[in-house]
């Protein structure tokens, strides 16, 4: 009897411990998509008779279309340029282990602080004619006013840039990081069998590494999907009128803030939560990358029921 | 005995010279690879550096003077003296904000999970796969993707244009509660706890006496990524504090690019002595806290980013 009291209060206190964060798990990573789809049905100026017709309205939206183009450009930009890039440039830092290349990783990782609002700025300057850094190279390209560069038809290159810029760095870094990971002893039997190093990372390096190339994938897919802050500093702060509702998030900000539609933003948010979410289980359960976590309890139940079997056994 | 001392000395002569061309195309290679390194460095700390010394110059010589030229240190001084005539001041305000926010949220954050990982690890509750698994899919889905139904939220628990309905929302750490959940399975044997047990530790002091004071490597770790994904967080503190008085150093900036003419060219000519260089002092705020970090600890960042995957 007293043995079950003392395992009822220390699950009791675990409980406790784990509380606060439950709370901020339910509270602000569950219940928030509840609240997102009942906010969907409810009656608004687009949608005046209320009911789930709020998806189809939102797609048919004038500015859904255009928005839509806008950020699947930047993903077919942004995403395979920084997986082709991250990837060359982590194979490079690892062909051979010189010790300047700490330098060279430390300076690698500062654009990761040059994110959001100092990005716009940072780039602002690159690309202004007259006070830019690399006003040689503009000159070169005949770009003697900003107006040049500053065309909407222009952001889906700008903003990959600029979004490549700011997470380029620490990427290669993570993935250097994951290179050390494979074994020297397979790069060396690799090697002996007269491997050379673009033979190496092509078909030894890059295979063992697939599932943070997978991880890396998803990450930089879901970032990118939800663009907004530089498209609107720049539409509503630089350059006015630039990049209005030029992405989805834009879209959904403007339905809510703009427009007082929050069933059309919750919808358009749902719609945008599913290829996130998508690319989240992808990487939990088709890649080995979170397996202690995924297989935790099952090994553990037969880790324990094998400990029983051998103390009967003794 | 090696193949080429057989050969005829013509043939040999070839062989060497073939030897010495596959070198020197190695040596080539690898210059070249070498280069290209050193010059995305240098692409790299490029832009950071202008931000750096763009507030030691005035706005003339900004458009004059070769980009990377230093100008004076005083430069610092009048430009943050400068932007106080911004809004009385206002600039100081945010920075304060900034500190707190980010301080209370990082506090909060780490604490909450650090105390998850540790129940997951050391007790036997049930539901813990479950736990897991939603942790790992609210980790892996942007923050950014729950921002409106964030503001429903948070505008029905009337803490809108509070700075604690952001202080709140962002301390929900996924991440935070995976990384302590493989430090604290992969570094503290069970039989520790057990033992402390036998010795009469309750649940509470085991974490107290036992986990936390082990766990420094692993609040250094969560602290860093709790401070790197929020000091600079635009979109959630945008939405949820509407307020300029609330506002964190990167939504002041935002506000300082749109109301004044110093790269909003649709703003006229105001008394307002803000130009490039305080513009970009107070962008030097909001960037240079961050870069310190990152440089400190970018072994955290890549360590972190492949914790349970990668266990040395």
């Amino acid at each position: 009897m007293a043995k079950v009291k003392r395992y009822k209060y220390r699950n009791t206190a675990m409980y406790l411990m784990l509380a606060p964060y439950m709370a901020f798990l339910i509270g602000f990573g569950l219940i928030p998509i509840v609240m997102a789809v009942f906010e969907v049905p409810q009656k608004s100026l687009t949608n005046q008779n209320g009911g789930w017709d709020a998806f189809k309205i939102v797609v048919h939206d004038f500015r859904f279309m255009p928005a839509a183009r806008h950020v699947l450009g930047f993903m077919a930009i942004f995403v395979p340029l920084m997986l082709f890039f991250v990837l060359a440039m982590a194979l490079m830092l690892d062909l051979d282990a010189g010790k300047w290349k700490k330098y060279v990783r430390l300076a690698y990782i500062v654009p990761a602080s040059i994110s959001g609002a100092v990005a716009v700025l940072v780039w602002y300057v690159i690309l202004q004619p007259t006070i830019s850094p690399i006003k040689m190279i503009l000159r070169w390209l005949h770009i003697t006013q900003a107006q040049q560069i500053w065309q909407t038809q222009n952001l889906v290159f700008i903003l990959s840039l600029m979004a490549f810029f700011t997470a380029a760095g620490q990427w290669i870094l993570i993935q250097y990081g994951s290179l050390q990971s494979v074994s020297h002893e397979i790069i060396e039997a690799a090697r002996v069998d007269g491997c050379n190093p673009f033979q190496l990372a092509l078909r030894i390096k890059l295979p063992l590494i697939s599932k943070y190339v997978v991880y890396m994938g998803v990450l930089v897919f879901a970032g990118g999907l939800q663009i907004f802050v530089e498209p609107q500093i720049l539409n509503q702060s630089v350059y006015q009128g630039i990049a209005s509702a030029w992405s989805f998030d834009q879209l959904s900000y403007e339905l809510a803030f703009t427009t007082g539609d929050f069933g059309g933003a919750s919808a358009l948010s749902i719609l945008l939560l599913i290829p996130s979410l998508l690319g989240a289980l992808i990487v939990i359960f088709k890649t080995d990358m979170f397996d202690d976590a995924t297989t935790l309890h099952r090994k553990k139940v037969k880790k324990h029921g094998k400990m029983k079997r051998a103390e009967a056994l003794s | 005995m090696t193949i080429t001392s057989m050969l005829p000395s013509k043939e040999k002569r070839a062989a060497k010279k073939r030897r010495s061309s596959i070198r020197q195309d190695k040596r080539w290679a690898n210059n070249l690879v070498n280069g290209w390194l050193i010059f995305f460095a240098i692409c790299c700390v490029v832009p950071m550096i202008w931000l750096i010394l763009a507030p030691t110059k005035t706005d003339g010589q900004l458009s004059n003077q070769n980009p990377l030229a230093f100008g004076k240190l005083s430069g610092y001084v009048k430009a943050w003296k400068n932007l106080q005539f911004f809004d009385d001041g206002v600039i100081g305000r945010w920075a304060i904000n900034s500190i707190w926010y980010t301080a209370a949220i990082v506090l909060i954050a780490t604490v909450t999970a650090s105390l998850a990982g540790f129940v997951i690890t050391a007790s036997n509750i049930r539901f813990k796969k479950a736990f897991l698994i939603s942790t790992l899919i609210t980790m892996l889905v942007p923050p950014v993707a729950l921002v409106i139904p964030m503001f429903v939220l948070v505008n029905s628990i009337h803490l809108l244009d509070n700075p604690w309905g952001v202080i709140l929302v962002s301390s929900l750490y996924p991440f935070g509660a995976f990384l302590s959940y493989i430090y604290y399975s992969t570094t503290i044997p069970k039989e520790l706890y057990e033992s402390a047990r036998l010795d009469g530790c309750n649940d509470f002091q085991l974490y107290s006496k036992i986990a936390f004071p082990l766990s420094w490597p692993l609040l250094s770790l969560l602290a860093f990524f709790a401070f790197v994904g929020n000091w600079a967080n635009y979109f959630m503190p945008y939405v949820l504090l509407p307020s300029s008085e609330n506002y964190t150093l990167p939504l002041g900036l935002g506000f300082l690019f749109h109301g004044t003419p110093a790269i909003n060219p649709a703003v006229g000519a105001t008394s307002v002595p803000i130009g490039k260089p305080e513009i970009a002092l107070a962008g030097v705020l909001v960037a240079v806290p961050i870069m310190i970090v990152f440089m400190l600890s970018q072994k955290r960042l890549v360590r972190g980013m492949l914790a349970g995957s990668i266990k040395s």
